[in-house]
């Protein structure tokens, strides 16, 4: 796909919908598109990837493995989310597995010509990693709410008495 | 005050041997007399059958924390300021069965009260207490929901007001506007003198009442008199609350640190809520026989200073003193006006007398508008 | 009565004893998920049962004698007339005791009470209903009652997170509700195996929710304040005016009626002024702790 199509597709992503126009030209020509059947593993907990992933469209989940319980199932994305920020983070250690759910399309940028564009022009630095922090904070609040238990049967022991309210 | 109309005022003269017919014309008017009289070392409010009972020859010296007995140099009849009783324990009852529950073959019925209290005459109310009765009647009987108990004990109640001729440290009446002269919501109003009553009528009913009684004109300088005597009540007022803009005041100010400082001292002990005469917080309990096919909803006071008052799935809202006196005092002084127009305070400082430490709300107040140090 | 006595006469109408219950008979259990059912509810009275009418988002009182009374909001569709459905979780002596009932067995009833959810405000608007956990039965009359009038609203969507595929409510009717024309998207926080669904908390959805117009849309959330807080605070950040945010308020209510005080959050009684609030009225006493 060549670059100005994919500008456009970025442009749609919640992701990078905020960014620049120059930002976008910078990041479209990283990026690459990839169809992902279901069910692909787009990359494994603990193992190394290159790619930091937009998806277009379909949906992804993550999955991080625990003794005695097997993958266990942390979070689904969806359409103008960001996955794989290890990748450009943390020199691409995986944290959790990827593994599309349903037939999906995703953005590919290459997590090392991002690094090398960070490094040579700030601004794009500043507004690639803008949209990272955001896309990760609301990540991380979204992942204290799960935390949280809200809709657990019953937060704390009831004591027997006949003030309860349900409404 | 009793439901009958309005008549215009006539000041007479009621000499104190007089007044002691007051209890056998109310008794013949089928009402049961209830007025200030001496219990446990305080001037309590309770049923009483003659002048014998009211606290003849006493007063009360009040401060925070503190309320005691002293004898006076005179036999003034009501010559004391206001005590731990309010009025509302007799129109909202500290305990009433507001709803019964009878299983039959038909399964479970129900019926609302059976509540049938007798005509109360109120002898002895004080002109905040006037206040607070206004203040209770916005609360159970304005809205779109009536209390059955509380409107039908007020309605058939006579009310017989005495201004007052001195006060406590701890009022602030003229702060919040509500006296310390009586000015309406009273059938009879009487200013004690040291040779007898000025007294009034603002109802048909009041009216009728001193009709039976034996007066006499009151004369020019009698009713100075009474006018001095009120006007002794006003100058002794000390204490002050400033509440210009106290709604917006205390809701603009929910994490002020003054909230941690007062509830270091606050017990969370319930008193001031008791003896508050328009606090109106209840809580229902079961009672039922043994057979368990009787049941009684028993309605009683409750308090917002009880931990698990605000108990919601499994926890209490308000686990901590300062929540807790913070929802008072921002409920008395500020919410209360959004919810029934007025402020839920009157001034009488009861709160402030009964506090077992002697939390003085003008205090709190003034320390929130940054008053004090 | 005299013209300087203060309180106004009562209405006529009024002169009914707020703290009266009516008897209804129990005539259906359905289980729904662990620990809740849905309990269909039958006035015993034939002109109480005839009168009886709720908007969506009120609630009722429930009274089991000697046990206590419950304020419990009413899940039915507000044009079913013969019963009343009341979706209920077991978390105290109250519902535990109701949870050993059965069919023909009676109880006491008061209501409905409260305010309801602003349908009017929905006519030629989009509709998103957030909810989490047994928030969704507060809901559920919405949902029959914006599915009755479908044509007259916009785009309807449900965004509904619940604790886990297996405690996800009225599972068997989503089918129903897509059809007839609202769009259900579900998710969970912890999954389980074999769920191919959604996994996240529920504030992702509304951050997801396509073909999403802020300034044509309504918003009703219920659920735990926290859920609700963030899922108003998404809301804000696509673009929603707080006017636009109504949420279902929670409290210790005990009377209903606004006389017994332990309902407040700040100036409002949750049973009278609540539970449904538009969120700008409601907003300054949210974060607020302990209020």
């Amino acid at each position: 796909m060549d670059p100005s199509q994919l500008r456009f597709i970025l442009e749609e992503l919640r992701f990078s919908a905020m960014l620049p126009a120059e930002v976008l030209d910078q990041l479209a020509a990283a990026s690459t598109i990839k169809q992902i059947p279901a069910g692909t593993v787009i990359f494994r907990e603990g193992g190394t990837n290159d790619n930091l992933y937009l998806i277009r469209d379909g949906r992804l989940a993550l999955e991080m493995s625990v003794p005695g319980r097997g993958a266990v199932r942390i979070l689904t994305l969806g359409a103008g989310e960001m996955v794989g920020w290890s990748a450009l983070l943390d020199e691409g250690k995986m944290t959790a597995s990827a593994i599309a759910v349903e037939d999906s399309e995703v953005v590919v940028a290459e997590a090392e010509k991002l690094r090398q564009l960070c490094r040579a022009n700030r601004d794009f630095g500043y507004h690639l990693m803008e949209q990272m922090a955001a896309a990760l904070s609301k990540r991380l609040v979204a992942t204290r709410l799960q935390l949280l238990d809200l809709f657990a049967a019953s937060p704390t022991p009831v004591p027997d008495r006949t003030s309860e309210s349900e409404a | 005050m009793t439901t009958s109309t309005a008549v215009k005022s006539k000041e007479r003269f009621l000499s104190k041997e007089a007044f002691a017919q007051l209890f056998t014309v109310l008794r013949d008017h089928g009402y049961t007399v209830i007025g200030p009289t001496i219990d446990q070392e305080a001037i309590v409010y309770d049923r009483i059958h003659s002048v014998d009972d009211l606290p003849l020859g006493w007063t009360d010296e009040q401060a925070p924390g503190s309320y005691r007995l002293k004898p006076r140099d005179d036999e003034a009849l009501f010559g004391y300021v206001v005590g731990p009783h309010s009025w509302k324990r007799f129109l909202f009852p500290p305990e009433a069965t507001i709803a019964e529950a009878n299983k039959t073959d038909a399964g479970w019925q129900f019926e609302g009260t059976t509540d049938d209290p007798p005509k109360f005459a109120f002898l002895g109310v004080r002109a905040c207490e006037l206040a607070a009765m206004r203040v209770q009647d916005r609360v159970f009987l304005s809205g779109a929901y009536v209390d059955p108990i509380y409107q039908r004990r007020r309605s058939r109640s006579l009310v017989i007001a005495v201004n007052c001729t001195q006060a406590a440290s701890t009022c602030f009446c003229t702060s919040m506007r509500t006296g310390p002269q009586c000015t309406s919501g009273y059938d009879l109003v009487l200013t004690e003198l040291a040779s007898g009553f000025v007294i009034d009528a603002a109802t048909a009913e009041g009216a009728d009442i001193l009709d039976s009684l034996e007066t006499t004109v009151a004369l020019i300088e009698t009713q100075q008199e009474a006018r001095a005597a009120r006007q002794q009540a006003v100058q002794q007022i000390e204490r002050r609350m400033d509440t210009t803009d106290i709604r917006d005041l205390l809701l603009s100010n929910l994490e002020h640190p003054r909230w941690s400082h007062v509830a270091e001292r606050c017990l969370s002990c319930t008193n001031c809520t008791m003896v508050c005469p328009t606090c109106f917080c209840s809580s229902v309990k079961e009672v039922s026989d043994l057979s368990g096919e009787h049941v009684e909803r028993q309605r009683h006071w409750d308090s917002c200073f009880n931990f698990d008052f605000s108990y919601m799935n499994g926890g209490n809202v308000r686990d901590n003193t300062r929540s807790r006196y913070r929802q008072w005092l921002t409920h008395k002084l500020s919410s209360w006006i959004d919810q029934f127009g007025t402020s839920g305070c009157v001034g009488c400082g009861r709160c402030i007398t009964w506090c077992p430490v002697g939390i003085d709300l003008t205090e709190e107040v003034a320390a929130i508008r940054g008053d004090v140090p | 009565m005299s013209s300087s006595y203060v309180a106004p006469l009562p209405d006529p109408r009024l002169a009914t004893d707020p703290w009266r219950a009516s008897t209804v008979a129990i005539r259906a259990v359905r289980p729904e998920v662990e620990g809740v059912s849905t309990y269909d509810l039958a006035f015993q009275d034939e002109a109480v049962r005839a009168s009886y009418r709720f908007a969506p988002g009120q609630f009722n009182m429930l009274y089991l004698p000697g046990a206590g009374e419950i304020a419990i909001s009413i899940s039915d569709d507000p044009r079913n007339t013969a019963t009343c459905a009341h979706t209920i979780r077991v978390a105290g002596n109250v519902t535990r005791t109701l949870a050993g009932m059965k069919v023909g067995d009676t109880l006491g009833l008061r209501g409905p009470f409260g305010t309801s959810w602003p349908l009017a405000e929905c006519i030629g608007r989009d509709v998103v209903l957030v909810t989490g956990g047994i928030g969704l039965a507060p809901i559920r009359p919405a949902i029959c009652a914006l599915l009755h009038q479908r044509r007259q609203f916009g785009r309807l969507n449900l965004l509904y997170g619940a604790r886990s595929p297996d405690t996800l409510l009225y599972a068997r009717e989503y089918d129903d509700w897509s059809e007839r024309g609202l769009i259900v998207h579900t998710t969970v926080d912890r999954s389980a195996l074999g769920w191919m669904g959604n996994v996240g908390v529920v504030t992702l959805l509304l951050e997801r929710l396509r073909s999403f117009d802020p300034r044509n849309t309504v918003l009703f959330c219920c659920g735990p304040e926290v859920m609700m807080r963030f899922t108003v605070l998404t809301a804000l950040n696509r673009g929603m005016s707080p006017e636009q945010i109504w949420i279902s308020m929670e409290r210790n209510m005990q009377c209903a009626v606004g006389l017994c005080g332990h309902c407040q959050l700040g100036p409002d009684f949750i049973c009278k002024d609540g539970p449904v609030f538009r969120y700008d009225r409601i907003a300054p006493f949210l974060d607020v702790e302990g209020l």
